[in-house]
């Protein structure tokens, strides 16, 4: 038995640049990334009969679907609209793979479009919006702004456990933002140094602004379709060749026992050996990586987890230029959540952009060199849940 | 006194299952539930016991004694709280649950991961006595 048999493939892409878009529609984001998917596909908007997207943020009744059904003249046989965290634009691409290799539809699109959604998660917090995963009794009492404080809790806790510093953690930010720089859908591309996250303004501590992603708009969207369509279509398909996804017993911070870690975490791990698993590699095959760290402690929590490093081990790497795009796995490549910037129902599919152009030899200044399997993560929560994807050229 | 809550009402103070919850602290005292089908003694409450999802249960105080597993210094939060300030995450000495507590410290230097804490019950605002922690002194 082939585990590879009848694999779903990604023959398009299409992304706006990350930055601020008050006078569009999240629709009309929508409409711009998808036309430009198809037109990298080469198919026409006729051949779709999948739809699959991110929760709507700005407090509809999640029914973006029906729109996008009569703006784009299409007929799903197949569609959803997912929520679960962060994860759902990951979470789009497999239940799109799925109903591929069950045979159900032959081409589907997955988007996410953000447009002043997550501002609107921050404000309405006080009002009980985005409290589903805020345990009431034992965090919502004191959980003052988003979930910055949460993420602080987990980096003071790796702190403490591996001996990393903040100037460890900055080195990631500055990473990233110098990968951004050659990143054309890129927020930010400003070069910063050690020295500038350290002085930027605290908002948790260890966490400061320069350590953190910018909740800013954007949208993205990938077309998948079979193995066999991929060879007819495309000239140049990226696989995938195996995902894992796993959700541990917790909450943002696991508040039902005094045993779970928030320095490292288990969802992430699962994930992560469930792909390795199905795509039948090893985390020293990967050749290009996009995590999603939303902080940059996370930087140096996540690749631990996903088995590149031992714990505590990632600080020396990101000194030494372990994880740069020369480096021997290179990260965030396109800027991560920090640098790119980090509409966040559309992040896992920005993510997924960058892996197709690292995999096709298409990624221009930020391209690493002869890479041919990737790798993808997102989460929901804080880490509670994850998925990682594994793709490949052949 | 200060004018602002320095806490946001949480949104199960009328759930069956949290309820004796909330009116302990009003009586002074920290309970955690245990449930009359398995017997597991568990926190936070919650209407249906996580191990049996039995929902007979009964209340018990807790010592109130904890550690701190790890803080944060917030200096960005929503209106509703005097920045900056300490928040911990406080396993129960019990061993059966987390929570996230405002911690009475006045510097950084003053909390180590790990610590003794005492969990103090707040004199109630807006109807609302709510739990806060305090680094333990030293026995002398």
């Amino acid at each position: 038995m082939s585990v590879n048999r009848k694999r779903a493939a990604i023959i398009g892409i299409g992304a706006v640049k990350v930055g601020r878009y008050p006078e569009k529609q999240e629709s009309e984001l929508a409409l711009q990334v998808i036309r430009d998917a198809l037109k990298d596909a080469q198919i026409s908007s006729r051949q779709i009969d999948g739809l699959f997207t991110t929760p709507d943020l700005q407090g509809n009744i999640g029914l973006q679907t029906n729109l996008l059904c009569e703006y784009l003249r299409i007929s799903p046989r197949s569609m959803a609209e997912i929520c679960c965290g962060a994860i759902a634009g990951g979470l789009t691409l497999k239940y799109a793979a799925d109903e591929i290799q069950a045979g159900r539809i032959k081409a589907a699109v997955c988007y996410g479009a953000v447009r002043e959604g997550s501002i609107g998660w921050f404000k309405n917090l006080s009002q009980g919006k985005g409290w589903s995963m805020i345990e009431p009794t034992a965090l919502q009492p004191y959980a003052a702004y988003g979930i910055i404080w949460a993420y602080a809790l987990s980096a003071r806790r790796y702190m403490h456990e591996t001996g990393a510093t903040e100037e460890d953690f900055a080195l990631a930010a500055v990473r990233n933002r110098k990968n951004a720089a050659g990143n054309p859908v890129a927020a930010f591309a400003k070069p910063i140094t050690v020295e500038d996250v350290l002085r930027s303004r605290c908002l948790s501590s260890p966490i400061k602004l320069l350590d953190s992603a910018a909740s800013l708009d954007g949208a993205a969207a990938v077309i998948v379709v079979s193995e066999e369509a991929a060879r007819d279509l495309s000239p140049h398909p990226v696989y995938l060749q195996g995902w894992g996804l796993h959700h541990d017993p917790s909450c943002v911070i696991p508040t039902d026992n005094c045993s779970t870690s928030i320095s490292h975490f288990k969802a992430t791990r699962e994930a992560a050996k469930e792909a390795f698993q199905k795509a039948g590699i090893r985390p020293e095959d990967v050749d290009v990586a996009e995590i999603y760290a939303p902080f940059s402690s996370h930087e140096l929590i996540i690749p631990e987890d996903i088995g590149w490093f031992q714990n505590g081990e990632m600080a020396r790497a990101l000194r030494r230029g372990e994880t740069d795009i020369t480096g021997r796995i290179p990260i965030n490549t396109d800027g991560g959540l920090t640098s790119r910037g980090h509409p966040w129902a559309a992040t896992p599919l920005y993510e997924t952009v960058n892996i197709v152009r690292q995999l096709r030899g298409t990624a221009g200044p930020i391209q690493v060199r002869g890479a041919k399997v990737g790798l993808m993560h997102c989460e929901g929560g804080m880490m509670n849940n994850g998925l990682v994807m594994i793709f490949g050229r052949d | 006194m200060t004018s602002k809550p320095n806490f946001l009402k949480p949104t199960n103070l009328e759930s069956p299952g949290a309820v004796p919850f909330w009116e302990g602290l009003q009586a002074g005292k920290f309970l955690a539930p245990r449930c009359g089908q398995c017997g597991e003694l568990f926190f936070p409450p919650r209407s249906h016991c996580p191990e049996c999802l039995g929902d007979s249960l009964s209340w018990e105080e807790l010592s109130g004694k904890g550690f701190l597993y790890s803080w944060t210094e917030l200096f960005f939060a929503q209106p509703e709280f005097d920045t900056p300030f300490f928040l911990g995450l406080i396993d129960l000495a019990e061993g059966i649950g987390r929570i996230a507590a405002r911690i009475s410290a006045k510097t950084a230097e003053e909390l180590h991961i790990g610590m003794s804490v005492r969990i103090r019950i707040s004199k109630p605002v807006d109807g609302l006595a709510l739990y806060y922690a305090e680094p333990s002194r030293p026995e002398s």
